[in-house]
Order: C-alpha cells, then structure tokens, then sequence
C-alpha cells in the first residue's frame, strides 16, 4: 500500500483502494472477532486472565465493539464504495490516491483511537467511546474523505441515470457524516446532562439506521442482480425502500431510552417511528427475494449469493426484533437484557456481515481478476459464520429472556448470574466459532490473491467457480 | 419529481432528514433544557466537577483535576459545631462544573437564585472555591440551589480540607472517572427502569436529576445490578474491599472481574502488596486446602480504589 | 415538468414524458445491471398498511405500564373490613384480599408485585391521605414505605392536590409525540405515492435487449 501513496493518481492501478480496504476490512474483522471471543471468555469465566488492567473486561468490551463496526463493517462499506459505485456509473474511481490515503489514515486512525480506548482513555458515551480528537480525525480523515469520493464518482459518471445502490451510496456517506458530526458534538461543546445522553442515542441509533442498515442493503441491490444476472425486481419499491429509510430510520433515537426520564412524547413518536422501521425492511427483503425468481439454485450453488440471501433473509427476524422490542409494550421485559445484545448481533453479524462478506468476496476476486483460491474454505467460512452466530443469538436471547423474567419477578440478581451461566458459555462457543471461520477467510482470500487462477478478459469471476 | 429527476429529489431528501433532526433534536432539546435541576443533579454535577471522560485535565483518566466532596460538622473558619453539611471543595485549578460556569443550565429558578443569593457568578476557579448546596425559594416554589461558600460565609478552601480532614473527604469525582475508565457500567446500569425496576433497585431517576452531568454512564446491556442507589443498600467499606479485590471472596457466583490492580503497589502503611503471594494464598483457599481466605491487603488514602470506593458509596 | 391529474393513482406524468422516461431506462446500462418496473406486489402492500396501523396501536400503553399506587387501593379499602379482621394471621388475610378483589383490571399487576400485610399497613395511611386529596393514585409510585409521585414526564396537567401545572406522570394515551406521528407519516405516504406514480405506469415492461 505504502508504495501507492506518493505516486500520481494515473499510475495507481484501478481497484487498488478497494483492494486495500477489502483486505484491511478481514484483517479488522478477525481482530474485532477475536475480541469478541475473549470478551466472551471472560464473561463465562471471570478468573480468565484476571487481575491485570489491560485485560479486564471492562478495558476490552468497547475495543471489540468498535473495531467491528469502524474496522470491519464500515470499512467493508468503504472497500464496497470504491468499487461498486465507479461500476455502477460506468467510470473509474473518482481519485484512486485519495481512496489509498483514505484506507491508510482510516486504519492508521482506527488504530490509535482503539488503544487509547484500551487504556481506558474515552469519553464515557457508549458508541461514541473515542475521545474528541478522535472524533476529529474521523470526521476529517475517515467520513469525508470517502464522501468525497463517492459524491464525486457518481458526479462524474458516464450514464444519465444513477442506480439505486449509488442513492444509498451518496446519500448514506452525507448521513453518516453529519451524524457523526452531530452525535459528537456534546464532546466539543461540553453539553452536559439528559441532552448529551440523548444525543449519545440519537448518534448510535443512526449510525445503525442511516449508515450501517441501508449501506448493507445497498450492496445487496447490486450484488443479487449483477451475481445473478436478473434485473431488480422493481425500481418502484427501491424507491419506497430509499424513503422511507431517510423517514422512519432517522426518528427513532429515543427508544434506546424508554425507561430513562425523557419527556413522554418524545417516547410516543419514537415508539411508533421505531415500528415504521419495518417499511423500508418490507421494502428491501420483498425487492430482493423477487429479483432472485428463477435463479434460486444460485442459493446453493454461488458463495456471493448464498452469503447475500441469507443475509436478507436474517433481516426479517431483525426487523421483526428491532420494530417491536423497543415498544412500551415489550421493552419493559427485554430493556437492557442479553435479549438486546442478541439482536445487535442480529444486526450486524448477522444481517450486515452476510451481505458486506458478499461484496468483499466478489469485489476482491473481480478486482484482482483471480477466482476463489478454495470453494471449500468459502463454505467453511460461511457455514462457521452462520452456525457460531445461531449459536450466540439463541444463547443470548434464551439469557436475556431470564434476565428479563429476573427483573420482572424480583429475583436477587446473583440467581440471574447463575441461570445464564451456561448461555454464556455456549456465547463464547459460538463467537469462538466465527472468529476461527474469519481466520479462514483471511488465509483464503490471500492465498487468492497469491495463487488463484487468473480470471480471462469478458468472464465473471462466479462464472468459474466449479470449472478447473 | 419523476423519473431520474436528481436535483428535486436530493431537495426533498434534505427537507426529509432536516424534519426527522428538527423533531428528534430540536424539539427535545427545548423541553429537556427548560427542566429546573433538582437536589441530586446538582449533587452529582458539584462532586464530580467538570466532565468525567477524557478531559484537557485528566487526559489519562486518573482522576485529575477533580474537586473532593467533604462532610463538616463544624464551621471552618469560626470551628463552632453545626449541623452537618457536605462541602464540594475545588483547589486552584481545579475546573467548575457545567452549572457554575453556565449557570442557565442550572434551569429557571435555580439559576436566578444561585447567582443572586448563592453567588456563584463570583467563583473563580484559579483562586479556588467551595460550594453548598442549600435550599430556598423562588417566585413561591421551594427549590435547590448552589451557594458560594467561598463568597458568601468566606471559607476557603485549604480551611474546609482541614476541617473535614481525610476522614470525611470523598474522592467522589475522581471515583467516577474510574467508574468510566473501568468500564464499570458496562455490566453495572445507572438507570433503574421506570417500569419494573423501582422495589429492586430503587426510585427510577427524574429528568432535573442530570443537568449538568457528563457522561451520564448509564450502560445500557445490565450484566450486574443496578447501582444508582447502590450505597443506600450497601454501605460496608469492609464488604466493598473484598468484593473489588476479588469479587468471588463475597459471592461465590459472581462473574465480576477482580479490580486489585487499583489498589497500586503499596498499601495503607506504605509496605509493597505482594500479589503474587495472596494469589497463591487464594488458590490454595478456592481449591479447599486451607479453611479462610488470605487478607484483602489495606489501601494507601490516595489509591485508585479508595476514589471508586468513595464514589460507588455516594450513590445514595 | 409536465404534471397530469386525471387519472392520479394512475400516473402524474403525462406522454411525453414517460416516453422520455422509458426510452433512458431502456437506453443505458448501469454497470450490467437493469432495473424492471414491477408494481409492489398486493401483500406487500397490505403488509404495509398493518405496519401502520399496527404501530400506533401496539405503542399505546395496554401492556408494560408501569405498576403505580392504585393497584393496591382496594387491598387498603378492605383490610379493616370486619372479613378481613376477622381472619387470623396476616397470610390468611392477604391470601382473602387477594382472591376478594372486584376490579380485576389490575390482577396481573397486583400478581406480579405481591406484597405483605405489613407493607400494606405501612402504606395505607399514605393511601387514604391521597385519595382524600382527590389525587390520581394512578400517578403515585410505591417505593418500599413510601407512596411517591411517578417520574413521567407526560402532558401538562393541573395538579388535583396542589392546583400548580406539571407534567403528568403517567403513560399517556394520545399526545404531541402520536400527534407528530400521524402527519409523518401522512407526509410520508403522499410523497412517496406521488415520487411512484411520477414513473411510468407499472404495466409498462422494460426491454433489458435494448442496452445489454
């Protein structure tokens, strides 16, 4: 990578960002795993690496979070960017240098912020963990920079029309911005109580709905039709779909606080907004599976298409979760129970991960013109994913079921400690199990680039994927 | 807008997300601001100081710059008894909180009547100052406000550090810091529930019970009890001692972490802890082969562990 | 920007423009992929409508309110009855209470936090007080010994006791928050049906040969 930074824009080689970003983003994704999985450890088995600071629970619990979400999920979004977006306008990347600088302070940046956060050196509002100078350089170094280079492909496309994965794509990078920018702000203007507590929801619920949801759908818009070779079922629901994201996804922040004293219309219109929710999924899962008529055998077949659908399909449950969790009427049990920690999971292992998994496995196989190094360790991978991940969501919603009964009945909270105890060693199971398929992946998709058979001028490279 | 018509739709998408932010923002924002401070939001914003994550004064979250909250019997400077009162000690230096420095945010009412009767517009904080907390009345309604003791009765604030003495000095601010740099409340919420959590873990909090308060640390994934009233329920300082230094000498089953390392090198009388020793000791006690458990070493009065001690215990 | 309005729920674009419409759809390929212009499908549609509906209905406060000082009123109404004092021993009494209770609106509330003939006798005096002053019990909290006001921040009301205006602390059935809610989402919906009907109408079927 270093040796691309300094050289003129002309003499990168296309894709070289995306390429950057995709390998940065499975090299993130088995660190942020492998947290996760100790973390996991810890909470089955307190006495595990015990005793120093550095690695107690409590100084690595945000590390794992974040590394996710910045390291893995956004920077698949980014690696996705620079490659779908030039595609779908018919053009190359707006400034490939800017993409290599972008990929070099985003992990240079991510890098630093998250030991600071390991030494415990945070701001203290979840989500929004990085002190402000990191918040800075992210809005500086990270958000902009790619924005900039999104708006700018699709500005200088070639074609009239621009394709309903580049509205997601420009106007998700404008969203993200100003939340962010928003979100954080309590840290560089000091605001203080419920105001800066609500505007630390506001920003970690959109940073879900308005980045991470529809950014992760958009790739599925391109990724089913252009795998599978149909048209998108309808133009028309990617509308309804696009709408109502920017709508219904953007209001309902204060549910992530319906039990703390904000006033009580602002909990009535989120509540309501937060079932809405379910529009743009009805939208983008009815979209999606129609366009795939006639095709399904690619389901079982194509590891692109098999990652993307199921993670279409996990957004059924999610959606079901995330409308309904957050209303008075249920919130009350699952508030703040392994129930909620389940459906983040859902939310971003599940569905996110499945559909980014997919970009970043077909963009690196069609940037670097070489087929799949082992179709086997693509199904390992996937099968690992999926069975670790059912494992943990069912792990922990069987806990938070009990945590919730515990709070509702009184029970003394050592009991509840009790009862989930072996839900949480089944979690550590089942996060252990994604962390080995992501180490696999990383090994398969270098040895991709090592070795993978060269893919010829005109062909797709899912097109190969049983010939020798 | 029809078919492909860009300029009117990026139009409409900003009328879009500008009313979703004007109704989830703005709206809010007015009506949690126009909210009068109660008793407890300016207990809390006094003995934490001026913000507790990452700071210009505590960059490294060692719970720097934070003022100490300390409990007098007798008036410092005239030494006459009197009823008790919690003093909030800033030395020189040490930054105000939201509410001095911003006394709007103290809501209508307090703000009138800490400026004019409490006097805090005089406060400076490179002189240092000491704040109370009194009671009065505005425009007929009872409320709470800050007094600039400082400037009201003179007390100065190396009198009040004498008077209350280590004793009666509560490192609550600094305490909170390392609730934050622990990662305490991922595990521990700060928000019992409005709904079902009230006979458990104690009175849900009010919206005045936050003004001027950063970060609020709710937490938000409950893994351990509440504490937002744990020190009404628990004030042994012998039972919190064992249970930071390992958990697991109080509560068999409990999956907290051990906290020894905030106890630092030395205890109380100044001798080196010798870890690796009570370890040994403890496992020796955890695997059945001696009857009692080793001694959780004393801590030195300036420990990391005496600050979040004093802290877990104001949570009244 | 031609706009037609006979027929509205079938287009708002009049010939020429849909003419213009198709012929770009058709004409150009979005990096090898194109776009049909099915309608959404009549479930899909309907899926939507109970979506609305079932949004509001299922966040109004049927289930999940919080338990509050009324749910013990009529255990301090009958506990000095003779029935009751007539009973030895205070499980007995409260096991009568409880199965003698009229209003059964509240039994799973009065299920869910069981409580002692000695709570109940710290309480009541506290409870009679209150209904005396015409308070709503329903805003009143029981935290141990001690009836408190709730902590909802609800719509503005005149208090019955002290006739000062604050907020009332229950849930509420309808506020500005609900209010807001249904002319968002009527915005909405006449957005997005006029963005869909600006299309070419749905029967029209793209030729993906043209450009691929």
């Amino acid at each position: 990578m270093l040796k691309y930074l300094f050289k003129r824009n002309e003499d990168i080689p296309p894709g070289t960002a995306a390429v950057f970003f995709g390998f940065s983003s499975i090299m993130w994704f088995v660190i942020g795993t492998g947290l996760g999985s100790f973390n996991a450890a810890k909470l089955a088995f307190p006495d595990f690496v015990t005793g120093t600071e550095l690695f107690s629970f409590g100084h690595m619990r945000q590390v794992h979070v974040l590394a996710v979400i910045f390291g893995w999920i956004s920077m698949a979004f980014a690696m996705a960017m620079m490659y779908i977006t030039p595609a779908l306008g018919n053009t190359k990347l707006w400034s490939e240098k800017l993409g290599v600088w972008n990929c070099f302070l985003w992990n240079i940046g991510l890098s630093l912020g998250l030991t600071l956060l390991w030494f415990g050196i945070s701001s203290g509002r979840e989500y929004s963990d990085f002190p402000w100078f990191i918040d800075l350089y992210i809005a500086a170094f990270i958000a902009l920079p790619m924005a900039f280079n999104v708006w700018m492909t699709i500005i200088t496309r070639r074609t009239q029309g621009i394709y309903t994965t580049n509205w997601f794509f420009g106007a998700g990078v404008f969203m993200v911005t100003i939340v962010f920018i928003v979100g954080n702000s309590p840290e560089w203007f000091n605001l203080t109580g419920l105001s800066e507590a609500y505007m630390t929801w506001w920003f970690a619920h959109n940073v879900l709905g308005l980045w991470i949801t529809p950014i992760a759908a958009a790739i599925a818009y391109y990724t089913v039709p252009k795998v599978t070779g149909n048209p998108l079922y309808s133009h028309r629901i990617g509308h309804l779909h696009f709408w109502s994201v920017v709508v219904f996804y953007s209001t309902p922040a204060a549910h992530h606080l319906m039990s703390a004293p904000l006033p009580e219309w602002l909990k009535s219109f989120a509540s309501v907004e937060g079932v809405l929710i379910l529009v743009p999924a009805i939208a983008f899962v009815s979209n999606l599976l129609l366009t795939m008529t006639g095709k399904w055998h690619m389901f079982v077949e194509n590891v692109e298409i098999k990652f993307t659908i199921t993670g279409v399909m996990m957004a059924i449950p999610l959606n079901m979760q995330g409308g309904f969790q957050q209303t008075r009427a249920i919130n009350w049990y699952v508030h703040g129970t392994g129930w909620i920690v389940a459906h983040a999971h859902l939310a971003l292992l599940g569905f996110s991960t499945f559909l980014e998994g997919a970009a970043v496995y077909y963009g690196l196989q069609t940037l670097l013109r070489r087929k799949l190094y082992s179709l086997a360790l693509a199904n390992f991978h996937f099968w690992f994913l999926l069975i670790g991940f059912s494992i943990y969501w069912i792990s922990m919603t069987i806990a938070g079921l009990i945590q919730g009964a515990g709070k509702i009945y009184e029970v003394p909270y050592i009991d509840v400690v009790i009862a989930e105890h072996p839900y949480m060693i089944a979690r550590w199971i089942g996060g252990t199990m994604v962390f080995t398929g992501n180490v696999v992946w990383l090994y398969n998709m270098y040895m991709t680039a090592k070795a993978g058979t060269e893919i010829p001028e005109g062909r797709l490279p899912h097109e190969l994927a049983y010939e020798r | 807008m029809a078919f492909r018509e860009y300029k009117i739709g990026a139009r409409l998408f900003g009328v879009a997300l500008g009313g979703s932010m004007l109704i989830t923002l703005y709206m809010p924002t007015v009506d949690m601001t126009s909210v009068a401070v109660t008793e407890t939001g300016l207990t809390k914003q006094l003995s934490y100081g001026r913000i507790g994550g990452f700071s210009y004064e505590d960059p490294f979250l060692r719970g720097e710059g934070k003022p100490k909250t300390v409990t007098l019997t007798k008036d410092p400077s005239t030494n006459a008894d009197m009823e008790a009162v919690q003093a909030f000690v800033y030395e020189p230096g040490i930054p105000f909180p939201s509410g001095i420095n911003h006394p709007r945010t103290l809501g209508p009412g307090v703000t009138e009547v800490s400026l004019d009767k409490g006097r805090i517009g005089e406060a400076d904080d490179t002189a240092g100052a000491v704040f109370l907390i009194r009671r009065g009345t505005h425009q007929g309604e009872t409320l709470h406000y800050i007094e600039n003791a400082t400037a009201t009765r003179g007390w100065k604030y190396d009198q009040v550090l004498n008077a209350g003495g280590d004793a009666n000095t509560a490192y609550v601010g600094s305490g909170k810091i390392m609730f934050v740099r622990e990662g305490c409340w991922w595990c521990h919420t700060l928000l019992p529930e409005q709904t079902q959590d009230w006979q458990y873990f104690g009175i849900p909090p009010r919206l005045g019970d936050y003004n001027g308060e950063s970060p609020t640390a709710f937490g938000s994934d409950r893994k351990a009890p509440d504490l937002l009233h744990v020190g009404s329920r628990n004030s042994s300082k012998e039972w919190m001692m064992m249970h930071f230094f390992n958990p697991r000498l109080v509560q068999p089953h409990s999956i907290m972490p051990r906290y020894d390392y905030l106890w630092g090198d030395k205890d109380a009388e100044g001798k080196a802890i010798d870890f690796d020793g009570w370890r040994a000791a403890y496992n020796d006690y955890a695997a059945g082969e001696t009857l009692t458990p080793p001694d959780v070493p004393s801590y030195a009065s300036n420990s990391e562990i005496r600050y979040l001690m004093d802290f877990i215990l104001s949570l009244k | 920007m031609a706009w037609k309005f006979d027929k509205p729920l079938y287009s708002l674009a009049d010939d020429s423009q849909n003419d213009a419409a198709t012929h770009v759809w058709e004409g150009e390929s979005l990096g090898g992929i194109s776009e049909d212009n099915n309608r959404l499908p009549r479930p899909v549609i309907m899926l939507l409508g109970l979506t609305i509906v079932t949004a509001f209905l299922i966040t109004f406060p049927l289930w999940g309110a919080r338990p509050n000082a009324e749910i013990y009123a009529e255990y301090v109404q009958m506990m000095d009855s003779p029935a009751v004092q007539a009973i030895s021993g205070d499980e007995a009494k409260m096991e009568y209470l409880v199965s003698n209770v009229k209003d059964t609106s509240l039994k799973s509330f009065q299920e869910r936090h069981p409580l002692t003939m000695d709570d109940l006798r710290m309480i009541k005096d506290q409870v009679i007080e209150l209904q005396g002053q015409g308070a709503d019990l329903g805003e009143y909290s029981v935290i141990g010994a001690k009836v408190v006001l709730a902590n909802f921040e609800g719509n503005l009301i005149t208090d019955p006791v002290t006739g000062k205006t604050r907020p009332q602390a229950k849930q509420p059935w309808w506020d500005k928050g609900y209010t807001i809610d249904v002319f968002y989402v009527l915005y909405f919906c006449i957005a997005v049906l006029i963005v869909i009907k600006r299309l070419p109408h749905y029967s029209w079927k793209p030729d993906h040969s043209i450009a691929h």
